[in-house]
């Protein structure tokens, strides 16, 4: 099929390339890095590729080829599949099909269209647009209430707030645009090299790109300088996977020299990359749809008080108003109550537009902006070894982080670091690996203990490190069997090597666990150097050897075990087999029954301390013997029919009577303090999953390890049915187990359910009668994701304590996330760190990725960027904690104190005949959101902390409230509601009642209006600051510059706008001339303020106090106790040191792929197999 | 010196106490101490100011007259707007019971006249009145201009329904002839109204000042002959015009009307025992609003009551 046609002619051929990752998303190849190759001829390619490659004047041979490259894009595009045309390095035609070129845009704007462009959006947010139609509505005379300005000006700063925001974004895409875009890179320009910037690429230029450059483009590979056109390249950046994929040039192409150009095709917006970009849609947290339905209470609740003024304007026209025509006609447009009334019901919906505030959104986004730059500037959350700090890359998802309660979990990255250790190995029954003090006792290994020392070998590996000298002596001694099995190690394995500097040895495994046995082969002085099709070069403690490769054996996972065939130098034929111990076992001779008993026991220990483990094997093979397998095995290769069978079955023909060498125990290595980070999360009823590709053996032994099992479980139940209905009664007998009667008809969940509720509907919370684990496994999730089984699971599997999904595609992932969104009120976070973990990152309300792997996929979608899993509970317990508790703080006082300013104007509505009449100075309303109130409310909401992050960690405890959203929801909103309609009646009525028939010491009035205002304002202001003076529990010296100098500062602007000066240049805008010196100075005005203070605050104060004292949550008690300790620093709470029993657990993970034996040993015949399998694969 | 290149390319943040969020702070905790301690702070301090504010206002006598009833026939003939123009008098008397000593003060109170109203209060033009630009009328509807174009002079609802009754207090000292308490009719007014808000056009007659406009409709003479006997006292600048034009917030309200010129029999303030009369000259307002007038006695606090 792809058979490539040289000479003339044009024959199509189509890569089938997206298919072998159904379902998943578009790969990407947009800056991938090579690495193995030294020279890469590649011709980049866009989406969908039709190139004629012709006339290439610098190689004869190829005049006319064609090639078509039809590739079907996932996804949302699978359907459409579309055919590019492009000449090679023929910019002239190609440039008819009118291809972009290759510069990046990423940056939204540019100086010219900022500003009606970044307006438009604007606008286009519902908030933004009610205040533009509100100035419409001012602009109306008729209906106007308040001066034009009071509108504009918030307006302007909001909008110029976030204008200044987006334009600071966009700068920083222009200069990344502008790095990526100025990347220098060597291109075939008219018969010659030229180096060129990546950015004028064009579509079917042929570039040349060398070891370790990135690529910045959808390229075509056309030839390599690595046999058979092979390149291994690392999509580190793109998808987080820094082992390598092997990428092999179609044959027609494979043979160009070595010193020709290559082929580039290639369009800027048209790369995978940017196709994806941008698509993931916008994370909304569950406060902004809270917001969302409270402006809409606010707007109905708006409405109803304008309807009430409305009507009682209509009355007061009617009885009133019809008198006083004399003083005041009516408007010659109104003819009767009715009409002054509807006319009324519009102003004062401009006079109340302060209800929906204004500042409210703008506000919500600095805060969350403040919170996400603490979480960029925690050292604690900085990684030192990788050199990277926590990042917030989204800004508007910070208080859900105070509100996780299910976190999913990918295993390996995630929870282990990937990385494999050579940790201990039994070798003809004797055990090596433990660290030994002095007196010979055995210690635990661990950073002081003494390594050992590998200078005698010259190839060794710096950064191994053994702490075993037994080991090395027995080496060094030239114990038979010790070498015997490091030989093994170094022979047996599909590792490849590369040896830039002499003496500098870089393997490039598969596997992480193969790589980390070559490497302590290598380390102890069986290094493997080199390897062609046919040979491996061995350097056998310092003297150099060469072994014929016969066949490898291959690995599969039903084998579970891989073979090396070779002939040594002294031309003897020996098989090494390493795999699975269940395995390995049934095959050894029976001869090593007794050291297999040994090895066996060893081997338990190794599990015992969590370690994956392996056996190893060899045989001596009589070279007839060999010959006739030879045969055997040629012609099961050959055959056409059962080759699978016949080639398993041939191989195990010769995989028998082994002679055991030993086994091997590799660490895969938890992250630091992954089980702490756990046992804390649990403790804040944070339920952990963990979903992992990877086997069920492999991630239940880290689910233990990592304390999402523990020992002291009441039960853990294992689904793995293989149809709908084993899967059901796995799972209704989980359920049965665990809380009885959930299976009984009256159950109200099953009432509840039963009654067929519309979606979306919530499921309740169930309490099981223990602690339970469950393990299932991708084949049964996908039936039990299936409509009528979905709830069963959702059930069941939410009761459980830890679970565990193995086998999981990364469409799985996903669904499983979506399920628990779809059906539970609850905050989701996913943690990953590959490509296989962008779905269920993107999925979930939180998405975070762990960077310093150098992978970027998981980072490029996450939310929340972390180097470590263990800054998680850092990342939740403390930054999520503050964040939600800032932010329910902020709305909780945001909106009382709009409450309580506006509705002042309805109390003051009946007194002033409802003619819409406002009750402060129109610069009050202008000034009150935008400048009075809004840096204390600012300070509080980015400094406040109740308690230090200390407790936070110690009381995971505290945590429960964001989970259940405590603070803030529709309840405390009504609160928010009463205690502001309580406020402004007392800030009315006590100025009212005492104002109206009091006089000034020298006979002068007071109770003029402007007087009425300023005192009004005044004390609205005092009770609104010394209400936040008490929610802020922290004050710092910002707390008090912002709160104290906020409210001096409202005296001077006072002062100011109430001067002589002002006032008299702007007779009509400023009318409060004088009234701040004439009413200030008056005792009685201190009073009233203080009378209101008291009055609105003493009511709060007293609920505070006494609500924890007779109605105390758990929140409160821990609270009491904080503050006791606080007090008397001497009892110092003491924290419970966590032990780790690990469980008698085997773990076998062989986490490489099939294949891989094949490409090294055999010829082009088996180079597009090993292409295809390899090109896409996904870690698991 | 590998160190140090290291050290510069850290991305390590930085170690400020704003950045770690350890800023010194005091955390404010609501204990029992505290908030009893407080509550009790507030309860007397709260409780000794309302026994002083109570004790003070004791010490102010107030006498509040209502006319409106009995000054019922002038209503009555206010009611045709066509007797604009007519006077009509009425006399109430009363008895002083106690000598008022000290500053007595005489108010005017309206009752249910709403000078808040929004259309009523935005009905001015401050520039106008501070005799910049006469003709700045822009903001004065519906009395900014007469029929005929003129702009009026002072415009705007609050200064056409002007309180313009004169009230005389007489005291019969010996049922003979009664005598005119004197009263002062200046000192009434905010400092800064009186010298910074409002001023006359400059010019020496007042008349040709205000040349080119007309008097408000319902007014019966021109802003500058408001006060016949101090020629000082007319214009913007009258004292009760003033007074007016400081809209009141609530639609019962009192103004400031004059306050007593403590010389011959008054220096103690106002005897006691004595008939005294009330002469309203009632010119238009009254058949709208029910009116009285306060004597008050005031020593130096007023009356403010709380708790």
């Amino acid at each position: 099929m792809r058979e490539g046609v040289v000479g003339g002619g044009t024959l199509p051929l189509t890569l089938p390339w997206g298919a072998r990752a159904p379902a998943q998303k578009a790969l990407r190849w947009r800056s991938v890095k090579l690495t193995s190759a030294r020279q890469w001829w590649c011709f980049s390619e866009m989406k969908y590729i039709k190139c004629f490659i012709s006339e290439i004047p610098w190689n004869y041979s190829w005049y006319y080829s064609a090639m078509s490259l039809v590739e079907s894009q996932s996804e949302d595009r699978q359907s459409e599949e579309q055919v590019r045309y492009l000449q090679a390095n023929s910019r002239e035609l190609n440039s008819t099909f009118g291809y972009p070129n290759n510069t990046i845009k990423t940056s939204r704007y540019s100086v010219f269209n900022f500003l009606p462009l970044n307006l438009f959006e604007q606008f286009q947010r519902l908030a933004n647009a009610y205040f533009l139609i509100l100035l419409f509505l001012q602009l109306i005379p008729q209906i106007s209430s308040l001066a034009w300005y009071t509108t504009v000006i918030p307006l302007m700063v909001v909008l110029s707030i976030t204008a200044v925001k987006d334009a600071i974004d966009d700068v920083k895409r222009h200069q990344n645009d502008n790095h990526v875009n100025n990347r220098s890179v060597l291109v075939v320009m008219n018969g010659r090299i030229k180096e060129d910037k990546w950015m004028n690429i064009q579509v079917g230029d042929i570039i040349k790109l060398k070891n370790n450059q990135p690529v910045t483009a959808d390229v075509l590979l056309l030839s390599s300088s690595e046999p058979y056109g092979l390149t291994y390249i690392e999509t580190a950046e793109l998808d987080g996977e820094t082992n390598l994929k092997v990428k092999q040039s179609i044959s027609v192409t494979s043979n160009l020299e070595d010193n020709l150009g290559l082929l580039s095709s290639f369009d800027g917006p048209d790369t995978k990359l940017m196709q994806n970009c941008g698509k993931s849609t916008f994370k909304r947290t569950h406060m902004d749809h809270l917001l969302n339905v409270l402006v809409l209470w606010i707007f109905l609740f708006l409405g109803g008080m304008c309807f009430i003024l409305a009507i009682g304007h209509g009355i007061w026209e009617n009885k009133k108003g019809y008198y006083f025509q004399d003083f005041l006609p009516w408007e010659e447009y109104v003819s009767s109550s009715v009409v002054s009334a509807i006319l009324t019901f519009w102003s004062y919906f401009i006079i109340l537009n302060t209800m929906v505030p204004i500042s409210l959104y703008v506000s919500v986004e600095i805060i969350r902006l403040g919170n996400s730059c603490y979480i960029n500037w925690d050292r604690k959350m900085y990684y030192a070894p990788k050199n990277t700090p926590a990042q917030a890359r989204t800004t508007t998802l910070n208080e859900e982080l105070g509100q996780v309660k299910y976190v999913f979990s990918d295993k390996t990255g995630t929870l282990t670091q990937n990385i494999m250790i050579f940790n201990k190995c039994s070798i003809n029954g004797i055990i090596y690996g433990y660290g030994y003090d002095k007196n010979g006792q055995r210690v635990e290994v661990s950073e002081e203990t003494e390594k050992v020392d590998f200078s005698y070998n010259k190839l060794a590996d710096p950064k191994f490190s053994f702490y075993d000298n037994t080991l090395v002596e027995a080496m060094k001694k030239g114990d038979h069997w010790v070498h015997l099995f490091f030989l093994s190690l170094s022979l047996c394995h599909t590792v490849m090597s590369e040896e830039k500097v002499e003496g500098k040895l870089v393997y490039q495994a598969q596997s992480p666990d193969e790589g980390a046995l070559v490497t302590a082969a290598r380390n102890f002085g069986f290094v493997f150097r080199s390897r062609t099709s046919e040979t491996i070069m061995v350097v056998e403690m310092g003297e150099t050897k060469v072994y014929q490769l016969l066949a490898i054996l291959d690995f599969s996972n039903v084998r579970k075990r891989m073979s090396v065939i070779v002939r040594t130098p002294e031309d003897r034929v020996m098989l090494f087999c390493k795999g699975a111990d269940t395995i390995l076992c049934q095959l050894l001779h029976p001869s090593c029954r007794s050291l297999r008993d040994v090895t066996m026991e060893h081997l338990d220990d190794f599990a015992f301390e969590g370690l994956r483990t392996l056996m190893v094997a060899y045989r001596e093979v009589d070279n007839a013997f060999y010959q006739a397998w030879s045969k055997k095995h040629s012609e099961a290769c050959l055959s056409l029919e059962n080759r699978e069978d016949k080639i398993s079955d041939v191989y195990r023909e010769m995989e028998k009577d082994l002679m055991l060498l030993g086994a091997t125990a590799i660490e895969d290595k938890l992250q630091d303090g992954v089980p702490e980070t756990i046992t804390t999360l649990n403790k804040a009823k944070i339920k952990i999953w963990v979903l992992t590709g990877d086997k069920q053996e492999t991630a239940v032994n880290i689910a233990y390890a990592c304390n999402i099992f523990e020992e002291e479980m009441d039960g853990i139940f294992i689904v793995e049915g293989k149809n709908d209905e084993t899967v059901r009664q796995e799972l209704r007998l989980a359920r049965k187990k665990m809380k009885p009667e959930s299976l009984l008809e009256s159950d109200p969940v099953n009432t509840y359910l039963n009654t067929k509720p519309q979606m979306p509907f919530r499921i309740p919370e169930e309490v099981p009668n223990g602690n339970y684990g469950l393990i299932i496994n991708g084949y049964s999730l996908a039936y039990a994701l299936e409509g009528n089984l979905e709830l069963e699971l959702l059930r069941t599997v939410c009761m459980c304590k830890g679970v565990i999904c193995c086998r999981m595609t990364p469409l799985q992932k996903a669904q499983v996330v979506e399920l628990m969104k779809r059906y539970k009120e609850v905050v989701t976070l996913a943690i990953g760190d590959g490509a296989n973990d962008v779905s269920m990152i993107k999925a979930a309300h939180i998405g975070v990725g762990i960077t310093g792997q150098e992978g970027m996929q998981a980072m490029l979608n996450s939310d929340y960027a972390i180097s470590q899993f263990c800054y998680l509970q850092r990342l939740l317990l403390v930054h999520g904690r503050w964040s939600y508790n800032r932010m329910c703080k902020f709305l909780s006082y945001f909106f009382y104190k709009n409450f309580a300013f506006t509705l002042m104007h309805f109390w003051y509505a009946f007194f002033s005949g409802f003619s819409a009449q406002t009750v402060y100075d129109t610069w009050f309303i202008t000034f009150y959101n935008l400048v009075y109130t809004s840096l204390p409310v600012l300070s509080l909401s980015l400094f406040d902390q109740d308690v230090n992050e200390t407790w936070s960690l110690r009381f995971p405890e505290l945590y429960d409230p964001g989970q259940h959203n405590l603070y803030f929801n529709k309840k405390e909103f009504v609160k928010c509601l009463v205690r502001g309609i309580y406020s402004s009646f007392v800030l009315f009525f006590i100025p009212m009642k005492t104002i109206h028939n009091s006089v000034h010491s020298d006979g002068k009035e007071i109770s003029d209006y402007q007087s009425f205002s300023l005192l009004v304002q005044t004390a609205l202001l005092c009770v609104v600051t010394v209400q936040i003076a008490l929610d802020t529990t922290y004050w710092t010296l910002i707390s008090h510059i912002f709160t104290w100098g906020s409210l001096g500062f409202y005296f001077c602007i006072l002062f100011l706008l109430y001067s002589d000066g002002l006032c008299l240049m702007f007779p009509n805008v400023f009318q409060f001339l004088g009234v701040a010196r004439n009413t200030l100075n008056l005792p009685q005005m201190w009073l009233i303020i203080i009378l209101s203070v008291v009055l609105c605050i003493l009511p709060v104060i007293g609920y505070r106090f006494l609500k924890p004292l007779f109605w105390p949550a758990d929140v409160d008690k821990i609270m009491n106790r904080i503050h006791l300790w606080t007090r008397h620093p001497l009892l110092p709470p003491t924290q419970t040191k966590l032990r780790h029993t690990r469980p008698r657990r085997s773990a076998y993970a062989f986490s490489h792929k099939q294949g891989f034996g094949a490409l090294i040993t055999s010829g082009k015949t088996m180079k597009d197999k090993v292409f295809k399998k390899n090109s896409f694969s996904f870690k698991k | 010196m590998k160190r140090t290149s290291e050290e510069s390319q850290s991305r390590l943040p930085d170690n400020s106490a704003l950045k770690q969020q350890q800023l010194p702070a005091y955390w404010l905790q609501l204990t029992a101490t505290g908030v009893l301690s407080g509550f009790f702070a507030t309860g007397v301090f709260c409780l000794g100011v309302g026994i002083i504010l109570i004790l003070s206002a004791k010490s102010i006598k107030e006498i509040e007259i209502k006319y409106t009833k009995i000054c019922g026939n002038c209503a009555k003939l206010r009611e045709d707007a066509t007797n604009f123009d007519k006077e009509c008098t009425c006399s109430i008397p009363f008895y002083l019971s106690e000598t008022m000593q000290g500053n007595v003060y005489m108010y005017y109170k309206l009752y249910g006249f709403y000078q808040n109203l929004y259309r009523y209060i935005l009905s001015r033009s401050n520039s106008q009145l501070m005799g910049t630009d006469l003709k700045d009328v822009g903001t004065c509807a519906p009395f900014s201009k007469s029929h005929d174009g003129t702009p009026i002079a002072p415009c705007g609802a609050i200064a056409n329904s002007i309180f313009n009754d004169t009230i005389i207090l007489s005291y019969n000292l010996n049922s003979s002839i009664p005598i005119e308490v004197p009263m002062l009719r200046s000192g009434i007014t905010w400092w800064t109204d009186k010298y910074v808000k409002f001023r006359n056009p400059r010019s020496k007659n007042l008349s040709i000042a205000f040349a080119g406009t007309t008097k408000p409709p319902s007014w019966a003479k021109p802003v500058y002959e408001l006060d016949q006997e101090d020629p000082e006292n007319n214009g913007f600048l009258n004292d009760d015009f003033i007074v007016w034009m400081r809209a009141a917030a609530f639609p019962t309200f009192k103004k400031l009307y004059r306050r007593l010129n403590r010389i011959q029999y008054f220096t103690e303030g106002l005897p006691a025992g004595l008939a005294y009369t009330v002469t309203g000259a009632v010119t238009w307002l009254a058949f709208f609003s029910m009116m009285a007038i306060h004597l008050m006695l005031k020593d130096r606090k007023m009356f403010f009551t709380e708790q």
